[in-house]
């Protein structure tokens, strides 16, 4: 990781010398509405993983670091960062001139602050464990100071799934989730919010953007607000959803119920934006319970599944299958342990069975009814494993109630349904985490975890060199998948639509609001 | 003697004649009684398994093949339906006869004796004060959801409304004068309840729980619909119009035939309550 | 009569105090984790577990309630989980939406109801008696939420007439307004006219029975004006009760109306509130809900009192 950010930084560096012409808004203008699918219950970004507030709060705020369109982390509100020898200490330096929404000038004791406030909020606070302090030595300058040296510190400072926004110095003692109204230095500025209905943001005349980039890029580059005003409404229903497309009341929708887009293809008024490798469905084991606890009852388990089915109804028929945690155009791919993946051989599966000595022991498959991919291709894995033999039987409740009961290691589920989102997307450190010590989601006997799966996860967070780390990387995963500590069923595609006039609209993790023009 | 007075203190056993001479009432028992037959007969007359997935039999409509159609998994709605009503009537019987003792034993016992009147009917009528669904919904997310749990909850839900039934008709009947004639005489408190007063408290009842079996299958729908019943796969017609109302417009069958088997359900019941009501308890009729 | 308004709200405070322990009661037992409805779907166990601390839900329960009853003294109903505003904004938030729909529900009971129920008492055993009673026979048999579906299909999905949803509020465009509430309301008010046509048939009925009428009709006195002034003004009396059982059943029917119609009233507010574990929210709003309720039903019972002089010094 850190080798491929530095060639980055000089990759642009490069490019930005040789050829200066960073993006011009083809047209400045217009009010566009985009439809949420999901409620926001705050504003505070430090304090919230939730995805809908990610999606308005990151067009406010900006961060030091973040992620570009392919994961690699890169500079946002710093210019330059210098990693000391002994790895010990980071300095950045602040781009300048940059200026705060109510018209203060960000300096580094803003920084300061922000980090002070993230260390007692923050919803992801652990990745400071390793950091001794931070300090300012002058108004430019922001430094870090590490307790032990960690190779992946700057991966995860750049990670954007729940960022350490820059805010005002005067912030700094807000408690958690009662910062209403954000002020950042992002190209949009809050103008109004009410909670359940809508949040509308509008051009912010005083940004600043990072010249060192010509495009947005990811979370990050080369920003420009081009529309008047970005409302956010929140639209739960599917069918609201795309009924407000059609009409044009809505110009830009985060989710299309798949059943909808044959129809709205037709439509010239109206463009589709797959946004494929949302999310890794997935089932996970319970080691603790039996037959569960059994790994070749596991492997039984693993051959009897067919992907495709299972995946076709999860989505219906949105998808691709997928072998292992990351997707092939994130540079940690790999896909070790591939000759586990998609058997669909009932008879190794019975063989696998016999050998296991399952006697007809109910296996339970904790679904939720809230999100249809878990509860369809609960409902197909069930069918399969029932043809092989096996006493599969459903387990729906809601999904608070799944999460829940799914922290629990007793004997009340053998494999849970969830989807992996956020987590794959930030790279194969932050998704691998769901299986190290402690509270492995597999729910290893005594809380430890499988000895050979934790070695390879402590060589992906110490070993020096970044290629060492991809090859535990690629061991951990390999392990996973040969153990069957969980079952990755392939990734879902998420359809969004804009109308046609909406130009600029590049489908990311977020609604990137920067960047987008109405063409007419 | 008056027409009132010989009812009460003779078994009406010319009640059956007159209910059957009552054209409603044999319509609403005729309507039910084909929902509750099936319903019996699921196993012969729909033996495939309503949870059974067919995915290329998906979103078939009403054929000769599958007389109800298909839904989204390929299941057959026909088997789904039926196996539908079975729950259905199961829920509804199970209410009416958790409300029948649970209603009675409260209500008379507030009705009775004035000292518990005060006590009981305060939790009765904070349980009333909320709007029925609202409670259906707290209780069932408390107690989980299967067919067991919404059926205790929707009999904790409707109890305060059969009780107050029951004291109302205790209260009057505790002051006539052969039960205070019975008091005089010594007799003890359980046996004037059993004997005098619980039998002719019947005829109120009975109307408010046949009315009680259709809120029952109504209400039990309704929590499906809303995703808080019974958890599918369970086919309730509930859940069947839940998860069909995504493929609205590809495939209404799938709402419109579970609603409709509900519809005529509660159609049979209301008239077979009013028409119960027009003979055992004329004070309380519909005018004809 | 003030007496009686008196003694009637503070009779309901115990019923309030029973409503608001056993709502925090019920609220509280609902297994599931608040924390992990907030984060969403991909977020780890640290992050959970931090949500759970910044909105105090680790706190023993006593203590939590004993926090909900020392805010709830001084008027603090708390700050919904889900929504991050306090309960009681979002309750006043919600209730206007409940309140029109309902409004407009109530207008079309009561002139279908009063209406047919009427129609049908003077043209006894007529065919427009016999069809009346059909219609409302009908109306009470048919579920609410798949009327409105079936609504849906043909107005909306066939014919294209109104959408499918969603909501615009009144004062921002009436004609929106109506189109948008037109559906939920008639799949609200069809059962409730039913019922209220059917026992106007029998309480009109029971009173033009009575002597007084027959005097009057002896008297020569037009048609119309002993309908209107002697059997209606009496016949209100029993009616005002139903009104009021009309009124709870439009709250309950409104959960319901509000989910498959996606309207941000308190119905669906409360619905999703339950669903999502947002104790302060259920516990804040089913009180004000219940409360008003239960005011509603003591205005019932004075309005009855008014009308009926008989009672009104019975209390």
């Amino acid at each position: 990781m850190k080798h491929e950010f530095l060639a980055s930084l000089l990759l642009f560096g490069l490019a930005s010398a040789a050829n200066a012409e960073p993006f011009k808004c083809p047209h400045v203008g217009g009010d566009l509405v985009f439809g949420q699918e999901a409620n926001i219950n705050t504003l505070d970004q430090m304090a919230s993983a939730t995805i809908s507030t990610r999606n308005i709060a990151m067009n406010i705020y900006e961060t030091l670091m973040t992620r570009d369109e392919n994961n690699n982390p890169i500079l946002e509100l710093a210019s330059a960062m210098t990693e000391a020898p002994d790895h010990l200490t980071f300095t950045f330096k602040l781009r300048p001139n940059i200026v705060f929404h109510n018209g203060k000038k960000m300096t580094s004791a803003d920084v300061v602050a922000s980090f002070d406030r993230y260390a007692k909020v923050g919803n992801q606070r652990s990745i400071l464990n390793n950091v001794k302090g931070w300090d300012a030595p002058d108004a430019e300058t922001f430094v870090i100071h590490m307790k032990v040296a960690q190779p992946t510190f700057i991966e995860s400072l750049s990670s954007f799934s729940v960022p350490i926004v820059i805010i005002p110095a005067e912030e700094r003692d807000v408690p958690a989730m009662q910062l209403t109204k954000p002020i950042g230095t992002g190209p949009f500025e809050l103008v109004e919010s009410v909670p359940g209905s809508f949040v509308k943001l509008k051009r912010y005349d005083g940004y600043q953007p990072n010249t060192a980039f010509e495009q947005k890029t990811g979370f990050g580059g080369y920003k420009q607000a081009c529309l008047d005003t970005v409302t956010f409404r929140i639209v739960t229903e599917p069918g609201a959803r795309v009924a407000g497309l059609k009409t044009g009341e809505l110009q830009a929708v985060e989710d299309l119920p798949t059943k909808s887009v044959p129809d709205l293809k037709k439509d010239p008024n109206i463009t589709i934006l797959p946004l494929l490798n949302w999310w890794i469905q997935i089932a996970i084991p319970n080691t603790s319970a039996p037959p569960t606890d059994n790994v070749t009852f596991r492997r039984a388990v693993q051959a009897a599944l067919d992907m495709d089915e299972i995946m076709d109804a999860a989505s219906d028929g949105n998808y691709k299958l997928n072998v292992g945690f990351q997707y092939p155009n994130q540079p940690d791919y790999t896909d070790a342990g591939k000759a586990t993946y998609n058997l669909k051989d009932p008879a190794l599966a019975k063989k696998l069975l016999a050998e296991s000595g399952y006697h007809n022991e109910p296996v339970v498959l904790l679904t939720d009814k809230d999100y249809a991919p878990m509860y369809n291709s609960a409902l197909v894995m069930q069918q399969e494993l029932q043809a092989v033999g096996i006493n599969a039987q459903m387990k729906v409740v809601d999904w608070p109630t799944s999460v829940q009961m799914s922290q629990v290691s007793d004997t009340s589920w053998n494999f849970f349904f969830t989807g992996w989102g956020t987590q794959p997307a930030l790279g194969a450190l932050a998704t691998m985490q769901f299986l190290a010590d402690p509270n492995a989601v597999y729910r290893p006997k005594g809380d430890k975890g499988d000895p050979e799966l934790i070695a390879a996860w402590n060589d992906m967070n110490n070993l020096p060199e970044a290629k060492d780390r991809q090859a535990a990387y690629a061991k951990m995963q390999q392990i996973t998948l040969e153990k069957v500590f969980a079952i990755p069923f392939g990734s879902l595609t998420k359809v969004q639509g804009t109308r046609a006039n909406v130009k600029g609209f590049v489908p990311f993790r977020i609604p990137r609001m920067s960047n987008v023009w109405f063409s007419n | 003697m008056t027409d009132e007075d010989d009812r009460r203190t003779h078994p009406a056993w010319d009640t059956p004649r007159r209910l059957l001479h009552h054209r409603l009432f044999v319509l609403g028992l005729m309507l039910f009684a084909i929902v509750a037959i099936a319903a019996i007969l699921a196993p012969w007359i729909a033996p495939t398994d309503p949870n059974k997935l067919a995915m290329r039999f998906k979103f078939r409509p009403p054929s000769e093949e599958f007389l109800f159609g298909t839904d989204n998994f390929g299941r057959s709605l026909w088997s789904r339906v039926i196996w539908g009503a079975r729950l259905s009537m199961l829920i509804g019987s199970s209410v009416v006869a958790i409300n029948a003792v649970a209603g009675t034993l409260i209500g008379a016992l507030a009705g009775y004796f004035r000292w518990l009147d005060n006590g009981l009917m305060r939790v009765n009528d904070a349980l009333m004060a909320f709007p029925a669904v609202l409670l259906a919904i707290a209780v069932t997310a408390v107690l989980g959801p299967s067919i067991a749990d919404v059926i205790i909850a929707l009999g904790l839900v409707y109890t305060p409304r059969t009780a107050r039934i029951v004291r109302a008709s205790v209260i009057v009947l505790r002051e006539m004068e052969y039960v205070q004639a019975a008091i005089a005489a010594g007799a003890g408190h359980g046996r004037i309840l059993r004997r005098h007063i619980l039998p002719n408290a019947m005829a109120p009842l009975i109307v408010q729980l046949s009315f009680l079996f259709a809120v029952a299958v109504l209400t039990e729908a309704t929590l499906s619909f809303l995703g808080v019943g019974a958890v599918p796969p369970t086919p309730t017609w509930g859940n069947i119009m839940a998860e069909g109302r995504q493929y609205i417009s590809d495939a209404p069958w799938i709402i419109a035939i579970p609603g409709l088997a509900l519809m005529i359900t509660v159609l049979g019941l209301n008239l077979l309550g009013d028409g119960l009501r027009d003979v055992l308890d004329p004070r309380l009729r519909i005018q004809p | 009569m003030l007496g009686v308004l008196i003694r009637r709200v503070l009779g309901a405070l115990p019923v309030l105090a029973i409503v608001s322990l056993i709502t925090f009661g019920m609220i509280h037992m609902i297994p599931g984790d608040p924390a992990a409805a907030i984060a969403g779907m991909s977020a780890t166990a640290e992050q959970i577990a931090n949500i759970r601390t910044d909105l105090g839900l680790d706190q023993p329960v006593l203590d939590q309630l004993w926090h909900w009853y020392a805010n709830l003294a001084h008027g603090d109903l708390g700050r919904s989980l889900l929504l991050g505003i306090p309960v009681m904004t979002a309750t006043l938030q919600r209730l206007p939406v409940t309140l029109a729909l309902s409004a407009y529900a109530l207008v079309l009971t009561l002139v279908l109801g009063l209406g047919s129920g009427i129609v049908a008492a003077l043209k006894r055993n007529t065919w427009i008696d016999q069809a009346a009673m059909v219609l409302a026979m009908i109306g009470i048999s048919l579920p609410n939420f798949y009327l409105g579906l079936l609504m849906i299909i043909l107005f909306a999905v066939d014919l294209g007439w109104l959408p499918t949803g969603g909501y615009v509020p009144l004062w921002q465009n009436p004609i929106g307004w109506l189109a948008t509430s037109t559906m939920p309301a008639i799949s609200l008010a069809l059962l409730l006219a039913g019922l209220l046509a059917r026992i106007t048939r029998s309480t009109m009925l029971e009173v033009l029975r009575q002597d007084y009428i027959r005097t009057a009709n002896a008297k020569g006195l037009p048609r119309r004006q002993v309908v209107l002034k002697h059997a209606l003004a009496n016949a209100l009396i029993p009616i005002t009760t139903v009104v009021g059982i009309i009124i709870s059943l439009l709250i309950s029917g409104a959960v319901v109306t509000e989910t498959l119609f996606s309207i941000p009233g308190i119905g669906q507010l409360l619905t999703q509130a339950v669903l999502n574990r947002d104790y302060p929210m259920v516990q804040g709003g089913l009180l004000l809900t219940t409360a008003l309720l239960v005011l509603i039903n003591i205005g019932i019972d004075v309005c009855y009192a008014l009308l009926d002089p008989r009672i009104r010094y019975d209390g």
